[in-house]
C-alpha cells in the first residue's frame, strides 16, 4: 500500500507533539520539585507526590490536546501542502505548550506566596503568645 | 479496519485509565493525609471512593465513545478517529483530576481558617 501525504503527516506530527509534550513536562517538573520543597517546607514525600500529582495532570491535559487537534480536515496534494499544514499545528501545539507552561508557573509562585505568607502569620502568633506568657 | 479501530481504542483507553489511576491513587493518597491533617482512616475511605468514581466515569465515558463508529477505511481514518476519541478521554480525566485536586485543597484552607478562629 503506497503511503499519502496525509498518513505522513500524522506519523511526523505524532512523534514531534510526544516528544514536545515531554521536554516541557521533563523541564517544568524538575524546576517544580524544588518549588515544592520550598512551599512544603522541605517535607520531601508530600513535596514529591504533588508534583507527580501535577506532572500527570499536565501529562494528560497536553497530549489529550495533541491528540484532538491531530486531524487535517483537507485534501494534501503536495508535499509543499502538506509542510504547510504540519507547520501550522506543530507552531499551534508549541504555543499552547508555552502558555500552559506559564500557567503552571504562575501556580507555583503562588503557592510560594501563600506558604510564606502562612510561615508569618505563625510566627506572629508565635510572638504573641510568648509575650502573653511573660505578662502572666 | 473497524475492528482493528475498536481493539486499538479499548487497549489505549484501558492502558491510560489504568496507568492514570495507579499513579493518582499511590500520589494521592499522601497529599490526602496531608491535607485531612493525618487522619488515616478518612483518608483511605476518601481515596478508595475517588479512585471508584474516577474508574465509573472513565469506564462510562469509554464505552459511550464506542458505540459512534463511522465508515474506517484507511489508516489515516483510523489514527484520525482513534486519536479524537483518545484526546477526548484524556482531557477529561485532565479536567477531572485538576477539580479533584482543587476541591481537596479548598477543604483544607476551610478547615484551617475555621481553626484560626478559634484561636
Amino acid at each position: 500500500m503506497k503511503t499519502s501525504f496525509i498518513l505522513t503527516a500524522y506519523l511526523i506530527y505524532l512523534p514531534v507533539a510526544v516528544l514536545l509534550t515531554w521536554y516541557v513536562a521533563r523541564t517544568l517538573f524538575n524546576s517544580g520539585k524544588i518549588f515544592m520543597m520550598d512551599i512544603f517546607n522541605g517535607r520531601q514525600e508530600i513535596a514529591t507526590s504533588t508534583n507527580k500529582l501535577f506532572e500527570v495532570g499536565f501529562y494528560l491535559m497536553n497530549l489529550g490536546f495533541a491528540l484532538l487537534i491531530l486531524k487535517i480536515g483537507y485534501e494534501i496534494t503536495s508535499g509543499q501542502v502538506m509542510i504547510e499544514a504540519l507547520s501550522r499545528k506543530v507552531g499551534g501545539y508549541s504555543i499552547y505548550l508555552g502558555i500552559m507552561l506559564f500557567m503552571n508557573m504562575s501556580l507555583f509562585f503562588r503557592g510560594k506566596k501563600v506558604s510564606r505568607e502562612r510561615q508569618r502569620l505563625a510566627q506572629m502568633m508565635q510572638q504573641k503568645n510568648d509575650q502573653r506568657g511573660f505578662a502572666e | 479496519m473497524k475492528e482493528l479501530n475498536t481493539i486499538l481504542y479499548l487497549i489505549f483507553s484501558w492502558i491510560i485509565t489504568v496507568h492514570a489511576g495507579n499513579s493518582f491513587y499511590k500520589n494521592g493518597r499522601i497529599y490526602l493525609l496531608n491535607m485531612l491533617e493525618g487522619n488515616a482512616s478518612l483518608t483511605d475511605t476518601v481515596n478508595k471512593l475517588l479512585l471508584t468514581g474516577y474508574y465509573m466515569i472513565n469506564l462510562g465515558y469509554v464505552i459511550i465513545r464506542l458505540t459512534f463508529q463511522e465508515g474506517i477505511f484507511t489508516i489515516s481514518d483510523l489514527l484520525e478517529d482513534l486519536s479524537s476519541k483518545t484526546g477526548n478521554i484524556m482531557i477529561i480525566l485532565a479536567i477531572l483530576h485538576f477539580f479533584n485536586l482543587s476541591v481537596i485543597y479548598i477543604y483544607h484552607r476551610t478547615i484551617e481558617h475555621k481553626k484560626q478562629i478559634h484561636i
